[in-house]
C-alpha cells in the first residue's frame, strides 16, 4: 500500500518539478540581466555626455538587429562604434540575423525576446506598428532636434502610421537605366541621356534586338520594374488612403499596353527568356543592352562581374512626367524596450546624417538625407540615386496589404506576356483583386 | 486461495480514484494554461505573473471549454484506476506503465496537443499574435471556400485542386517506381549493395540540395533543355526550351486547348508543377524502396519454388505471389505517400514560392504565408482553419484507402 502511495507521490513531484523548472528558468535569465547590467553600470566611467543626441539611461545595453551579408555587417559595426563615441555609456549588442529575418522577428517579439532596436520593413511595419510594438519616435526626434524633414520626402512614408513615425530610413535605393554602351555602339547608336523618354529606350531596344548581339531591354513581369513605367503616366497602384485599388485605369493600363507591344515586338525580354534568373544577371553575362535596376548593382557587379564595363542613366520619363520607384528600410525601437531613451539615440544617431554620411562613403548605400546625395562616389550609384529625388518618384507602398495589390500587378503581368488575357482582362483581373485584398479579406 | 484484493483496499482504492482525477485534471489545465491564446509581445510575456494576468483576462472561455474536456477526461482516468485498484497485478503493471510513459506524456501533452488545442481555439477567431484574438465563429473556414462565389479568393481552393493532382500523379507513380526498384534490388545482380546505396541516395540527401540542383537543371539554359535539345536535333525536330518552373501553361493546354485563365480549374497541373512532381518522385521513391525491399525479404522463396513448379512464369509470380503478399507494405506506403503529399512545403518554398500564377501553390505553403504574415498582416485565425481542414481532408483520405487497400490483407 505504502509503496504504491510513493510510486503516486513521485509521479507528482517529477510534474511539480518540471513546473517549477520552467518557473525556475526565467527567474534565472531575469537575474542573468540585472548582473550584466550592473558589471555594465560599473564598467561607466562616468563621463560627461553632452554628444549623444538624447540623455540616455545610466549604463543602458541596448540589443541591435538587422539582415544583411558580412559587408553590410561591417557597416553596422562601423557604426556601432562611432555611436559608442558619442554616447560612451550605452553598450550595443548586435546580433545580426541573416536568414528569414521577419519571421524570426516576429516570433521574437511574440515571445518578448525581440531585440530593442531592429530593422523595421513594411511586412514589420504591417505586422508590429498598430499593434503597439513600435515606439513613437516623434518626441525623442523633436527632443534630439530631430525632423521628418530632414530625411528624403518619400521615405518617410512606410514608416508612418496615423501621423507618427515608428522607424527612420537607415537606406535606400531606386531605379536606373542601366546599361551595357559596347551594346549601343555595336548598334550604332548613341548612348542613353537624362532626358530620355520611353520612346527613346524603346527605340533603341528595337534597334539592338534587331542587330541580334544584344537582347534589348530586359524586365520580368514584375511590379517594381512597371512601376516607373505606372508613375510617369501619373498611374498608381491604390488611392491615397489604401482604400481601393486604381488598377484599371487608363495610366495603368496605357503602359501595360507599351511594355507588353514592346514584348511582342521582340524588343523586351524577361530573364527567364535569357536564361538568366534576374535582369541584373543578364546585363552582368552581357545579354541585354538595358534594363532597370538599382544601387545593389553597383556591388553584384563589382562582385561578380568586374569586367563588364556598364553604365547608368536617369530613368527614362512618360507621357505624364518623370518619375521612380524608390524602396527603403528603417530602423525601429521596440515598445517594450527597457532603454527606451538609448535605444531611440542609437536609431536616431544611426539614420542621422553623420552616420550616414559615413555609410555613403563607403558606397554601400545611400544616404537618406536629400543633400547627403553629392557623397555618392560611384558614377553609376549617383546616376541611379538621381531618380529618388523626383518630385513624383513613389515608394510603392499601399497600406498593411501592399505585397498583395503589388503581386496582382505582377501576376497581371505575367497573364498577358503568356497571351492568357488581354491588358484589359488582366488589369480588371488584377483590380478586383486588389480590391478584394484591400478590403482586408 | 488467496484473494487478489486487499483487506483495506477500499479507502486506497477511493484516494486513488481521486488522486488520479486531481492529477489529470490539473495537468490538463496546466496544459491548457500555458497554451492559452492570448495575445502575445514582450508587455504580456515580460514574466510569468503578466501572462497569467492576461490569461485571466482574456482567456477565460478557452480555459472553461478545455476544462470541461479536463473534468472528463480525469473522470475516465479515475474510473480506470478505480476499478483496477483492488486487483495487485494490474495495478503494479498500470503504475509501471504510466511512470515510464509520464515524462513523454507530459511533454507531448505541453508542446504538441496543448499547440493543438490552442490552433483549434484560435481557428475560431481573428487573431494577428499581438492584439486579443476576437471571437468571429466560422468566418475563418468560410474564407476558405470563399473562391467558389468569389474569384479574387481562390488561393485556399487552388491550392486544394494543385495538391489534389499532386497526389493523384505522384503517389502511385512513387508506390510503382519504389516496387519496380525494390524488385530489381532483390534480384541477384553483381554490385547489389552498391546499387542499393546508389538508389537510396536521393533520400538521404538534404531536400534542400536535391530542390536547388533541380532548380538549375530546370533553367531555361539549364542541362534539361540542353539534354531534350540534343536528343531531338537529329530526328530534325526543333526544340523551344521551356523555362520548367515557370511556366503555367496546364497540362490540358499542352494539348492545344484554349482554357481562359478564369477556368484555371479545367488546366490541370502546371508544367512548373509537374516539374516539382517529378522531383518529389525522384527523392521519395527511394524511401518507400527500402520499405518494400524489407517486405520482400519477408516472403518465403517457397512459394516461388513452388509457383516455378507449376510452372508460373515471372510476371505470374510477380503479379499473384509478390504483390499480393506486399500489400501491407503498399498500404503503408500510400497512406504515408498520400499524406507527405498533401503536405508538399519546401520544393514550393524553394523553388517557385507558389508561383507562376499560384500554379505551385499548396496548403501548407498558403498556411505558412498566412501565419508569419507575408504578405499583409499576420492571419494566425485564418491560417490555423485552413490547417484543420486540411487535416480533415488527410483523415478522411487516409481513412477511406485503408478501407479500399485492407481488404484481403492478410499477414502469412
Amino acid at each position: 500500500m505504502k509503496s504504491k502511495m510513493l510510486v503516486i507521490l513521485s509521479c507528482l513531484v517529477v510534474s511539480a518539478m518540471f513546473l517549477t523548472a520552467c518557473g525556475a528558468g526565467a527567474a534565472s535569465t531575469e537575474t542573468g540581466n540585472e548582473s550584466t547590467a550592473e558589471t555594465v553600470m560599473e564598467a561607466d566611467t562616468g563621463t560627461v555626455e553632452d554628444t549623444c543626441p538624447l540623455p540616455v539611461e545610466e549604463g543602458a545595453t541596448i540589443v541591435f538587429s538587422g539582415w544583411g551579408d558580412d559587408s553590410e555587417q561591417q557597416i553596422y559595426k562601423d557604426s556601432i562604434e562611432r555611436f559608442k563615441e558619442v554616447c560612451p555609456s550605452v553598450t550595443v549588442d548586435y546580433q545580426p540575423i541573416p536568414d528569414n529575418f521577419q519571421d524570426k522577428l516576429k516570433a521574437q517579439m511574440a515571445g518578448g525576446t525581440a531585440p530593442d532596436v531592429f530593422y523595421v520593413d513594411d511586412q514589420l511595419m504591417t505586422a508590429f506598428a498598430s499593434s503597439g510594438q513600435l515606439m513613437a519616435l516623434d518626441d525623442v526626434m523633436a527632443e534630439a532636434g530631430v525632423s521628418r524633414d530632414d530625411f528624403i520626402p518619400s521615405l518617410l512614408t512606410i514608416f508612418t502610421l496615423d501621423g507618427k513615425t515608428y522607424a527612420l530610413p537607415k537606406d535606400w535605393s531606386t531605379l536606373g537605366l542601366v546599361y551595357i554602351p559596347e551594346a549601343f555602339a555595336d548598334a550604332g547608336i548613341a548612348e542613353p541621356t537624362s532626358d530620355w523618354t520611353w520612346d527613346d529606350m524603346r527605340e533603341a531596344a528595337n534597334i539592338i534586338a534587331e542587330k541580334g548581339n544584344y537582347a534589348g531591354y530586359c524586365m520580368g513581369s514584375d511590379w517594381a520594374r512597371f512601376a516607373p513605367f505606372a508613375f510617369s503616366n501619373g498611374g498608381r497602384y491604390a488611392s491615397d488612403d489604401y482604400t481601393t485599388a486604381t488598377l484599371d485605369t487608363t495610366a495603368i493600363k496605357e503602359m501595360a499596353i507599351f511594355v507588353t507591344e514592346m514584348f511582342n515586338e521582340g524588343s523586351l525580354v524577361r530573364p527567364a527568356d535569357i536564361s538568366a534568373s534576374w535582369c541584373g544577371e543578364a546585363i552582368g553575362k552581357e545579354l541585354v543592352a538595358m534594363t532597370l535596376e538599382g544601387g545593389w548593382m553597383v556591388n553584384s557587379m563589382n562582385l561578380d562581374y568586374p569586367d563588364v564595363v556598364w553604365k547608368t542613366a536617369l530613368v527614362p520619363s512618360g507621357p505624364v512626367t518623370r518619375a521612380d520607384v524608390i524602396f527603403t528600410n528603417g530602423i525601429g525601437v521596440n515598445a517594450a524596450t527597457q532603454y527606451p531613451m538609448a535605444a531611440a539615440a542609437f536609431a536616431i544617431y544611426v539614420t542621422g546624417s553623420e552616420n550616414q554620411g559615413e555609410i555613403v562613403k563607403t558606397g554601400f548605400a545611400y544616404s537618406t538625407h536629400p543633400e547627403q546625395i553629392d557623397l555618392i562616389g560611384n558614377v553609376n550609384d549617383k546616376a541611379i540615386a538621381e531618380g529618388g529625388l523626383l518630385p513624383d518618384t513613389l515608394v510603392a507602398y499601399w497600406g498593411p496589404y501592399t505585397s498583395k495589390v503589388n503581386d496582382a500587378v505582377s501576376k497581371a503581368l505575367e497573364r498577358i506576356w503568356l497571351g492568357d488575357q488581354t491588358v484589359d482582362e488582366a488589369f480588371a483581373q488584377a483590380q478586383a483583386e486588389a480590391v478584394t485584398a484591400l478590403s482586408g479579406q | 486461495m488467496r484473494s487478489k484484493t486487499e483487506p483495506h483496499g477500499k479507502s486506497g482504492r477511493i484516494i486513488a480514484g481521486v488522486l488520479t482525477f486531481a492529477a489529470v485534471t490539473a495537468l490538463v489545465m496546466i496544459v491548457a494554461i500555458f497554451n492559452a491564446p492570448t495575445k502575445g509581445g514582450p508587455k504580456v510575456m515580460a514574466s510569468m505573473a503578466t501572462y497569467l494576468a492576461e490569461v485571466k483576462r482574456t482567456a477565460v472561455p478557452f480555459l472553461v471549454a478545455v476544462g470541461i474536456g479536463a473534468v472528463a477526461i480525469g473522470i475516465m482516468a479515475a474510473l480506470n484506476v478505480y476499478r483496477v485498484w483492488l486487483n495487485r497485478r494490474k495495478r503494479k503493471t498500470m503504475l509501471a506503465a504510466y511512470s515510464f510513459l509520464a515524462p513523454y506524456i507530459i511533454v507531448t501533452a505541453l508542446f504538441t496537443v496543448g499547440v493543438i488545442l490552442f490552433a483549434l481555439y484560435i481557428s475560431f477567431n481573428k487573431y494577428d499574435i499581438f492584439t486579443e484574438p476576437v471571437w468571429i465563429g466560422l468566418d475563418n473556414y468560410k474564407k476558405a471556400f470563399m473562391g467558389f462565389v468569389d474569384a479574387t479568393q481562390k488561393d485556399f481552393l487552388q491550392a486544394l485542386y494543385n495538391v489534389g493532382w499532386y497526389t493523384l500523379i505522384v503517389v502511385p507513380l512513387q508506390t510503382a517506381l519504389a516496387i519496380a526498384l525494390a524488385v530489381l534490388l532483390n534480384s541477384r545482380i553483381r554490385m547489389r549493395n552498391f546499387f542499393r546505396t546508389i538508389f537510396y541516395a536521393p533520400s538521404v540527401t538534404s531536400s534542400v540540395v536535391i530542390t536547388l540542383i533541380f532548380v538549375w537543371l530546370y533553367l531555361k539554359g539549364g542541362f534539361l533543355n540542353g539534354f531534350i535539345a540534343r536528343v531531338l536535333a537529329p530526328l530534325g525536330v526543333e526544340y523551344a526550351p521551356i523555362n520548367w518552373l515557370g511556366d503555367p501553361r496546364g497540362l490540358f493546354q499542352l494539348f492545344g486547348f484554349e482554357i481562359k485563365s478564369a477556368q484555371w480549374y479545367l488546366r490541370g497541373p502546371s508544367i512548373a508543377w509537374m516539374a516539382i512532381m517529378f522531383q518529389n518522385i525522384f527523392t521519395t521513391a527511394p524511401t518507400f524502396m527500402i520499405m518494400f525491399l524489407a517486405g520482400l525479404q519477408d516472403i518465403n522463396p517457397v512459394l516461388y519454388e513452388a509457383a516455378a513448379i507449376d510452372g508460373a512464369s515471372s510476371w505470374q509470380q510477380f503479379t499473384k505471389i509478390t504483390l499480393p503478399l506486399l500489400k501491407p507494405i503498399i498500404l503503408l506506403v500510400v497512406v504515408l505517400g498520400t499524406i507527405g503529399t498533401l503536405q508538399v512545403f519546401d520544393q514550393v518554398y524553394l523553388a517557385t514560392q507558389g508561383g507562376p500564377l499560384g500554379t505551385s501553390l499548396t496548403p501548407v505553403y498558403l498556411i505558412f504565408r498566412e501565419a508569419m504574415g507575408s504578405q499583409g498582416p499576420i492571419n494566425m485565425g485564418y491560417a490555423s482553419a485552413l490547417a484543420f481542414i486540411l487535416a480533415l481532408i488527410i483523415f478522411i483520405l487516409t481513412l477511406i484507402q485503408r478501407r479500399v487497400l485492407e481488404k484481403g490483407t492478410e499477414q502469412y
